[in-house]
């Protein structure tokens, strides 16, 4: 690292954190544009079928259907760009982008790894060192912003159907949220600091001490509220083409369709690197005090991968919630059970001292 | 009268709504792996441009006039077939041939042209079950597509050879016999 910034005439530093950023928002991209072809393989394994697996690079090397999402993106580019003439044409432009910054942006506090030092300097597996002082909380804040991204796309699009999905699935990000929130709130109790490094260090390194078996009832909210947090089946009343056609989406196409879709990718990938890092500590390895750095990548990402397929999982096993039981379940199920279990682990925090 | 709806009593297991989505993420992982490690043959999916659905028994397909051994074709052209065609898309005419005419007055019939328009068929197999001769079949082959519209015309040749490379037999475009000039040499 010390000699390649030198070689750029700049600080380790700034040289480090350059290919932080590439290697996060890159990885997490590309893994987004994958992840569109292991939701559509693997709901056709699950249902039986084959998926896409005829794409082939130059039209010969045909890798079980991986060029799948570059044929995509080259489809999405070319396609005709249209904006609905009564839509709403600067929101319209904007919301792809609001709702994709904002997945991308969570992952900033998320340490992919452990820390490491190297020449005297200190590297940090996250692009905003630990000590930051926003923590755990920038990620929920970022997830709050998501809303904007589908009501900005839905309202701009001036179309009924569009509101529709937009107005639902804001309402259940916002009681969602909620949930979630004291969920969270649970653990940074117990770990004593909403830094991801000290929640991660906190859990350590043998599974038994992991979050997930302390908090099991903490882990159901979270995990729950992310789905609704992601928009994504069995919450995803976003969209619901049998009730409101496509749902906030319904006027875009080309690029932009795309880049909303990305986004949701994105979130999935932020909300699984969520739970990973809350409840299954994180880059930590099993059984492993110190592991090494790119054993602690391999573990995270492992974990994170996971998460990111049960979600592909879960959707294709689960029918969409109708929009009462969604609110029933949020307010009258989740926020409770959040509520105990902070309540509960206020509880044995104050006899245990 | 109303009817009466049974409700399902719920376990208090079903009821906290984890433990049934367990249970059906256990069957969807299930049918992923099934699927998973089945070999490609053995799948439901028939891939289609590398794999063929084989037809069932009876399947009506495209046709085939058929031939004897030499090459001759089977067909009479006893017009019975047009004649049994719903689609009306048969069309016919005949000519006499043999040998036999000169010395005995003994005349046969074969369609000079036969045609099938393709784009109107139905795959009825009218014309199957009305030939007397056995002469027209309706086989497995469906892909039957051609990029204009003269092309779904098939002759009397087309029609002949349909099935040749199926059944390893040779194209042929010329009758065994020669056709004789109607009328000239019998009278
Ligand atoms: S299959 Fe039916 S429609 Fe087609 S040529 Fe034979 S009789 Fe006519
Ligand atoms: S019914 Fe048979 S023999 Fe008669 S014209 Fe048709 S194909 Fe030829």
């Amino acid at each position: 690292m010390d000699k390649l910034a030198s070689l750029l005439h700049t600080s380790p530093a700034i040289a480090w954190m350059v290919a932080k950023l590439v290697i996060v928002f890159g990885g997490v991209f590309s893994l987004a544009a994958l992840w569109t072809w292991v939701e559509r393989r693997g709901a056709a394994m699950i249902q039986d079928r084959i998926g896409p697996n005829r794409a082939a690079l130059f039209g010969k090397i045909k890798i079980i259907g991986l060029a799948q999402p570059l044929a995509d993106g080259i489809k999405f580019f070319f396609k005709e760009d249209l904006v609905p003439n009564d839509a709403n044409k600067g929101l319209f432009w904007l919301a792809p982008f609001l709702a994709l910054v904002p997945a991308l942006m969570g992952f900033a506090v998320i340490p992919f790894g452990r820390s490491f030092v190297s020449g005297g300097h200190e590297y940090h597996m996250a692009l905003l060192d630990p000590g930051n002082g926003m923590g755990l909380l920038y990620p929920l804040a970022i997830g709050g912003m998501a809303v904007y991204g589908v009501l900005v796309a839905a309202w701009s699009s001036n179309n009924k159907w569009a509101i529709l999905g937009g107005m639902r699935s804001s309402a259940t990000m916002v009681s969602y949220e909620i949930g979630m929130s004291l969920a969270v709130v649970t653990i940074f109790m117990t770990a004593g600091g909403y830094d991801p490094s000290e929640v991660i260090k906190a859990q350590g390194h043998l599974p038994w001490a992991w979050n997930i078996v302390r908090q099991p009832l903490g882990f159901i909210v979270f995990f729950t509220c992310m789905f609704a947090e992601t928009n994504r089946l069995p919450f995803d009343f976003a969209e619901g083409e049998s009730e409101i056609v496509a749902g906030f989406n319904t006027e875009y196409g080309s690029m932009k369709f795309s880049l909303l879709a990305l986004s949701e990718y994105c979130h999935l990938m932020t909300a699984s690197a969520l739970i990973a890092t809350l409840y299954f500590g994180g880059w930590q390895v099993p059984f492993m005090q110190n592991p090494p750095v790119m054993l602690s990548v391999a573990s995270f990402l492992v974990k994170m991968l996971f998460f990111a397929w049960v979600f592909v999982w879960i959707r294709w096993t689960l029918p969409r919630f109708r929009y009462d039981q969604l609110m029933h379940l949020g307010w009258k199920a989740m926020l409770p059970m959040s509520m105990v279990n902070l309540v509960f682990h206020a509880w044995r925090m104050s006899q245990g001292h | 009268m109303g009817v009466v709806v049974k409700k399902v009593e719920l376990s208090w297991l079903d009821r906290t709504y984890v433990w049934p989505v367990m249970k059906g993420m256990g069957i969807t992982l299930r049918h992923f792996f099934r699927q998973l490690f089945t070999p490609t043959a053995k799948r439901y999916t028939i891939q289609y441009p590398d794999m063929k659905k084989e037809m069932p028994e009876g399947y009506r397909g495209l046709h085939e006039l058929k031939r004897f051994e030499d090459g001759a074709i089977k067909c009479v052209a006893c017009f019975m077939c047009q004649e049994a065609c719903p689609a009306r898309c048969i069309s016919i005419e005949a000519e006499e041939f043999s040998d036999l005419n000169i010395t005995q007055g003994f005349e046969e019939k074969r369609p000079a042209k036969f045609s099938i328009d393709m784009l109107r068929c139905i795959y009825c197999g009218m014309c199957e079950e009305a030939c007397p001769k056995d002469a027209i079949w309706l086989r497995k082959d469906y892909e039957v597509a051609a990029y204009d519209r003269l092309a779904m015309q098939y002759g009397k040749w087309d029609l002949m050879n349909t099935y040749a490379k199926a059944d390893g037999k040779e194209n042929i475009s010329e009758d065994p016999t020669p056709s004789v000039p109607r009328r000239t040499i019998a009278l």
